[in-house]
């Protein structure tokens, strides 16, 4: 028999795939909730990072001059930074400590950093007598940030008194959360990308799983090769259907979400890949489950390791390198390096290769389930 | 009770039907799953426009064989051939010749019966199937337009075998195509499986219903624990294994009597005109053997069983 009618005998289970998944009332309700729900808390999210970072004074007559002073350091050290003055140096501890926002001259802001002038401060210079000022940071502030902190108070007390005063930082643990991203910082809204893009691949997997959960359970795959139509038929129509359900989705959410500014093709390409992976998963889970309620949980199994690598991405530095190995790393890496930092083709080539490699070995293995599944009917 | 061996090869004239070439020829078939051996060595032939009724109980081979003979499982020994070809796993050529009715409802719930209907009709490339005939010749034209998911038990089976025939197939298999139904849904099902054969096919039917298959059989086959006992037309059965008696009753004074001559007795015709004559006649009825207690005679076991 030839190619074409092959394909003929494929397009048909497909078309007959696609009108029983429309007619399925949980995924025909499921999808479009869940395309508003993600693309709504998109663009809910801001699309930028303040870099700003509030430092609270508390110094007896110096406010004017340490704004300046640490106007003239953030600049050096391309930080942007907002002076609050405060009426004492507990209060200031109180605002770092306890995250509270306080009123500036820009509206309510934490004070993540405080530095706290002694009040004999100038005395203590005119005396020739050494003086300590504390600095206030909060464990969030990166640490760049905290070492230009000290060398301000440095250089500002060096120009009152013409000398070096001792600076001391409060014990605290020092913990960044994230990657360090100075002056390359992700928006909330690039670091929720891959996330929604990967949950939309999962649940269409899902959706395929349910498919062939069904074909299996109805031993209609039975009728179906008793026909003209192969086992390999049947099989590759359940791969292009999978296909086709993540990846129209995806793309119809990435389209939603502006995510096709730089180099379409490429994302496309990145979107592709995943969604043949998700067509493996599909089959795997559908293969295995025996009722509905099997099928999902098989279903969850796959998920949560496979959304690792996004969460990851939404969470910078959290995670180890063993994220890597996961199946999805390579397709989160790229989503988020075209869409974040507008990667090329040559950037991205060692994780599409990646992506594509877990591809074949997934859907290989789904592939060799559900045929022997269907084989023992 | 007498037990017969089981017949390993056996080529029966089963009238005009068994004349032409045969349209399924099964040569030493056997199958195992694991160390249960659920075939072992079957032989038969069935010819085009002949009905082969295929009896067994339940774990008696029947299944296991329908598969072998559709291409679905690969036999361990022996050989199928469909209409001349060999069968083997996932061949196109020899499966659009088939028509199969499972013993399973496997359709898809969430499409109308007419859906269901075109999908297999496109595998068959049978362009412009007449899905309001094939529907109507099963009883469904009225419901042709509605999910299977909402068909009662008899319809779906009635469904089923319409899907069996949108390739107006050379060869049929039905697996117990009347199970569930009602007097009359069965009574269709008979007509279309006649109709079949008239326009050619050769049709397996596997049935529980032994009144059923000496309706429509040409010739039976007794398949128990994976061996054929016997293959012949229903009647040559119930000649060589039935016991031919005639019952006659009578009432007198004291009751009624009954009295029960078995006509292959010598002295069988005295024996019958003496109670026929005798006062009080009510009835006289001929009695044969069913193909059920030829089974039970021959294999030991029952058929429901």
């Amino acid at each position: 028999m030839n190619l074409k009618r092959r394909a003929a005998i494929v397009r048909a289970i497909v078309a007959k795939d696609l009108r029983e998944f429309s007619r399925d009332r949980l995924w025909m309700v499921l999808t479009p909730i869940m395309l508003i729900f993600y693309v709504g808390i998109f663009w809910l999210l801001p699309n930028s990072v303040d870099e700003t970072i509030t430092v609270g004074i508390y110094g007896r007559g110096l406010d004017a001059v340490a704004e300046e002073a640490l106007q003239s350091d953030a600049v050096a050290t391309e930080q942007a930074l907002r002076v609050v003055p405060f009426e004492s140096a507990d209060a200031l501890e109180a605002a770092v400590v306890d995250g509270t926002e306080v009123e500036g001259d820009d509206g309510k802001n934490t004070v993540p950093v405080g530095i706290a002038f002694p009040d004999d401060l100038t005395a203590a210079l005119a005396a020739g007598e050494p003086a300590t000022v504390t600095i206030y940071v909060d464990a969030a502030v990166p640490a760049e940030v905290q070492t230009a902190m000290s060398a301000f108070v440095r250089e500002a007390t060096y120009a009152m008194a013409g000398m070096d005063l001792p600076v001391t930082q409060p014990q605290q643990q020092l913990v960044v959360i994230g990657e360090d991203r100075a002056g390359n910082q992700v928006s909330p809204q690039d670091r929720l990308r891959p996330l929604l893009a990967i949950m939309i691949l999962l649940v269409e997997s899902m959706a395929l799983a349910g498919l062939v959960a069904v074909e299996i359970q109805s031993r209609t795959a039975q009728a179906v090769v008793v026909t003209p139509a192969t086992t390999g038929d049947l099989l590759t129509a359940k791969g292009v259907t999978g296909t086709l359900l993540a990846f129209s989705q995806t793309v119809l959410l990435l389209l939603l979400i502006g995510a096709f500014g730089f180099e379409p093709l490429l994302l496309l390409v990145a979107v592709l890949l995943g969604a043949v992976m998700m067509a493996g998963v599909g089959m795997l889970a559908g293969s295995a489950g025996r009722d509905f309620m099997t099928t999902i949980f098989i279903s969850v199994v796959f998920i949560v390791p496979l959304a690792v690598p996004a969460i990851a991405a939404l969470f910078p530095g959290v995670a180890s390198s063993w994220v890597q190995l996961l199946p999805t790393y390579g397709f989160i890496e790229t989503i988020v390096g075209v869409t974040a930092y507008g990667w090329s083709w040559s950037d991205s080539s060692v994780y599409l290769l990646i992506s594509a490699a877990w591809c074949v070995v997934i859907f290989a293995a789904g592939w060799f389930i559900l045929r022997r599944r269907v084989e023992a009917l | 009770m007498t037990q017969s061996t089981p017949v390993a090869s056996m080529t029966v004239d089963a009238g005009s039907a068994a004349h032409t070439a045969a349209a399924v020829s099964a040569e030493e078939l056997s199958f195992s799953y694991g160390e249960t051996e659920a075939v072992r060595g079957i032989s038969f032939e069935i010819a085009p426009a002949e009905i082969f009724g295929f009896l067994g109980p339940n774990g008696a081979g029947k299944t296991t064989t329908i598969k072998m003979l559709t291409g679905q499982l690969r036999p361990k020994g022996g050989s199928v051939r469909i209409m001349g070809r060999d069968v083997g796993r996932d061949d196109p050529v020899t499966q659009a010749q088939i028509g199969v009715c499972f013993e399973e409802k496997n359709l898809y719930d969430a499409m109308s019966g007419e859906e269901n209907l075109r999908f297999f009709a496109s595998l068959f490339e049978v362009d412009g199937v007449d899905t309001d005939a094939l529907l109507q010749r099963v009883g469904l034209a009225d419901r042709a337009g509605d999910r299977v998911g909402s068909y009662s038990k008899g319809m779906r089976q009635r469904l089923m075998v319409a899907r069996a025939l949108v390739n107006q197939p050379s060869v049929l298999f039905l697996d117990e195509p009347t199970d569930g139904l009602d007097p009359v849904s069965s009574k269709a099902i008979r007509a279309v499986i006649r109709e079949e054969a008239e326009r050619g096919a050769a049709v397996l039917l596997t049935t529980h219903d032994m009144w059923e298959a000496d309706e429509l059989s040409h010739r039976v086959a007794f398949i128990n624990e994976g061996r054929i006992y016997a293959i012949d037309t229903p009647e040559n059965l119930k000649l060589q294994h039935g016991e031919r008696s005639v019952k006659v009753r009578r009432r007198d004074g004291a009751g009624v009597h009954e009295v029960s001559v078995a006509l292959d007795d010598p002295g069988a015709g005295d024996e019958l005109r003496k109670a026929v004559q005798a006062e009080g006649l009510m009835t006289i009825h001929t009695e044969e053997s069913t193909l059920e207690n030829i089974f039970v005679e021959m294999t030991g076991r029952a058929l429901e069983a």
